[in-house]
């Protein structure tokens, strides 16, 4: 009976115990249970990591594949060094440049099928390299965008703010100086501009660029592409006299 | 009420002298730039009086002079006074 009763009393003393744990913990706040919770959870997690060892093991597994991408970028380094030879033997260095650029970028297209499906650490150094020589072509095509628009570039000059009205006055008598000595040539039809002509225009050509290149950046640009284009207008008499009517 | 006439008379004398500044400073730059491409030294343009329209003499820190003008042909001229 007294041992039927300790049992009773013991039965009754874990069952209070047990309720006033469970009572305070969840009086105090409630946000306990969940960390209880997490505590019991965190125990699994080291289990996991013995088991993540293995996959680590994978990992290195995954290496070789890896590996095989690299290999899959000396193919990309070949087609720019085909690109290379391909340059000189056009000789026209924008445009040439502009070609590589673009053959490059149909052959990353082409890589990302690949790579993306292998893996992932292996993509990121390829999109690297393309992105290199995509901003490269860029700027060429831009370039040859803008040509030749004499007119265009005349109302730009006019209407820029980064070049003063004295300066653009002082300017534009320099470019008329310029062009009457080109007209003074033609008059006898065989002439052809000497050095010391295309000196002159280049200096005056540098006068503009370094006046516009801090004000209005994309103005000198513009004109900076223009400079052979234009150079080849004063230099053929014909295509002068067509200008200057 | 009075206050505010004062606060706004002084914002507007302000914003006038900072564009009197802004246009001082793009005509110093501007005459130093003429000065500059008829190939005659000006380290630095410290003073410009106007003398009339399209007319200015110009003292540079190096001591140089200059008039500055448009002639009746319509070219600019920089003498070294």
């Amino acid at each position: 009976m007294r041992a039927l009763a300790l049992v009773g009393l013991l039965i009754a003393v874990s069952g209070c115990s047990s309720l006033k744990t469970s009572s305070p913990e969840a009086g105090s706040a409630q946000a306990a249970p969940p960390a209880a919770a997490p505590a019991p959870a965190t125990p699994p997690p080291p289990s996991p990591p013995p088991a993540a060892p293995p996959p680590v093991a994978p990992a290195p597994v995954t290496p070789p594949p890896v590996a095989p991408a690299p290999v899959t970028p000396p193919p990309l380094a070949p087609a720019p060094v085909a690109a290379a030879p391909a340059v000189p033997a056009s000789a026209a260095p924008p445009h040439a440049a502009a070609a590589p650029a673009k053959s490059p970028a149909a052959a990353h297209p082409v890589k990302q099928p690949g790579t993306s499906a292998a893996q992932s650490p292996a993509n990121p150094p390829p999109p690297a390299s393309p992105a290199a020589p995509a901003p490269a072509p860029a700027p060429p095509a831009a370039a040859t965008a803008s040509t030749l628009n004499l007119a265009d570039l005349e109302q730009r000059l006019r209407e820029t703010r980064a070049i003063g009205v004295f300066t653009k006055l002082s300017l534009k008598n320099q470019v008329d100086d310029l062009l009457k000595a080109f007209r003074a040539l033609y008059r006898d039809p065989n002439k052809r501009p000497s050095a010391e002509l295309r000196q002159r225009y280049d200096g005056l050509l540098l006068k503009v660029l370094s006046l516009l290149q801090d004000g209005d950046p994309p103005l000198a640009a513009a004109i900076a592409s223009s400079r052979e284009a234009i150079w080849g207008i004063l230099a053929d008499p014909e295509k002068f006299a067509k200008m200057d009517t | 009420m009075a206050q505010r006439i004062f606060t706004l008379t002084l914002a507007a004398v302000l914003l006038m002298g900072a564009r009197l500044v802004a246009a001082d400073d793009s005509l110093g730059k501007d005459l130093k730039a003429t000065i500059a491409l008829q190939g005659m030294p000006c380290d630095q343009l410290i003073a410009s009086k106007r003398n009339g329209d399209s007319d200015y003499t110009a003292t540079c820190k190096d001591g140089n002079r200059y008039h500055i003008f448009v002639n009746p042909q319509g070219r600019v001229i920089v003498q070294k006074m």
